[in-house]
């Protein structure tokens, strides 16, 4: 194999490569994609940097497990009673003397948490509330084919109940479980945050009834907000940080045997 | 250029502009606003029936019951953790009178005695041990729990 002899002179490469750079220049002068692209226009990137960020605190020192939460949100929200699909709800952990873990949510703990375990075997056992962690980097969104479920501005993750067309890819998608196909809508369906009560200025309904104030909500850029406090005050988790999802429910007091 | 290759090339052209054209039609006003969503439907969300009104709702009218429970222990329990709104509650609760629950059950979604709980604050009891049989408002004042009638 012989190599090829490249037929050029310094001439035709000099041109070439002007023609190039120049070519490149001027199509960074006049953009021709940009007018059929998506790009975020500079008028709405101003408008975002002024909206609140949403977020959530999760005492699970003051949580009694009483599922007043999860039953005002299925009321706040029209979630079905049964079957039993939840927007939130709340788990029982008990650690047990031997070592093993029971988890139990009957009925998502609405009508409060009764413990199965004899006590002479509890080694401790706590309440962990549950609900949508609106990631900003939300495997979900990831996921839905067809732009119906995003995290808006203002950091919830939403669903566009037009848009959706029930393919359930979002609900595999979720490594917390906080979706569900809706039995009435059959579209995917969530927790809001209850996003047409904070756009209002009111708390959340879960927010709003828990009767130990475990549950704290803010805005997470208003440095004088009781959630920021509240981060301020305690180490704070949240759930699988390994999948780097970023969200933003924040525990604090969690056991590493929360998964 | 070869005619083979002149074809691909038209062809690949005209699909492009038509696969434009045709999104330009179908594609919603607000989409890609924000980015790959419908921005309008960020509205859509706002619009829900609001159940809950909130404790600032209820004390406009109920001054003196928010007195009571503010000064005792149940000062943290919100109206609606225990008065929730009727399903239908977008009517003012003077028209429809929130539901009132007083039973030894309903207490005990907090107060019966479970692991769990212990040390929270939330004082916890053994109900059947604790009067069997009568309800718990018969003894105690729900906005004062420690305003006993008997």
């Amino acid at each position: 194999m012989g190599t090829k002899k490249i037929k050029t002179n310094r001439r035709n490469f000099f041109q070439t490569s002007a023609a190039l750079i120049g070519g490149s220049i001027l199509y960074s002068i006049l953009k021709p994609i940009d007018s059929i692209s998506q790009s975020i226009e500079e008028e709405t990137k101003d408008e975002i940097v002024n909206l609140p960020l949403w977020g959530m605190g999760i005492d699970l020192h003051k949580c009694v497990g009483c599922g007043k939460c999860a039953e005002a949100c299925k009321l706040e929200n029209n979630v079905p009673r049964e079957p039993f699909y939840f927007r939130t709800w709340v788990e029982q952990y008990t650690v047990k003397k031997d070592g093993d873990v029971v988890i139990e949510s009957p009925n998502g703990g609405i009508g409060g948490l009764k413990q199965s375990v004899p006590i002479e075997d509890i080694f401790k056992s706590f309440m962990v509330p549950k609900l949508c962690n609106h990631c900003s980097k939300a495997p979900c969104v990831q996921a839905c084919p067809v732009g119906a479920t995003y995290l808006s501005p203002d950091g919830v993750v939403l669903v566009d109940d037009t848009y959706c067309i029930g393919c359930s890819y979002c609900i595999q998608a979720c490594p917390y479980g906080a979706r569900f196909m809706n039995p009435v809508t059959h579209v995917a369906d969530k927790c809001t945050f209850c996003y047409h009560r904070i756009t209002k200025g009111l708390q959340p309904a879960c927010v709003e009834v828990c009767p130990t104030d475990a549950r704290i909500f803010g805005n997470l850029k208003d440095k004088k907000s009781d959630l920021v406090k509240f981060l301020q005050k305690n180490p704070t988790q949240v759930l699988k940080p390994h999948l780097n999802t970023k969200s933003k429910v924040f525990y604090n007091g969690l056991s590493s045997e929360v998964k | 250029m070869p005619k083979l290759i002149f074809r691909l090339f038209f062809s690949f052209v005209v699909f492009v502009s038509l696969f434009i054209i045709v999104q330009r039609f179908l594609k919603p006003d607000s989409f890609g606003k924000y980015g790959h969503y419908r921005a309008n439907s960020i509205e859509d969300n706002q619009i829900s029936t609001l159940y809950y009104k909130g404790e600032e709702k209820c004390t406009s009218c109920h001054q003196d019951v928010y007195d009571l429970k503010y000064a005792d222990l149940h000062s943290e329990v919100s109206c609606e953790s225990c008065h929730p709104p009727k399903i239908d509650a977008n009517t003012e609760c003077e028209v429809m009178p929130p539901i009132i629950k007083g039973s030894i059950e309903f207490c005990g979604q907090c107060h019966t005695f479970n692991k769990g709980r212990v040390k929270k604050g939330v004082p916890q009891l053994e109900l059947n041990d604790h009067y069997k049989g009568e309800n718990c408002i018969d003894c105690h004042n729900p906005h004062a729990p420690w305003e006993l009638k008997k």
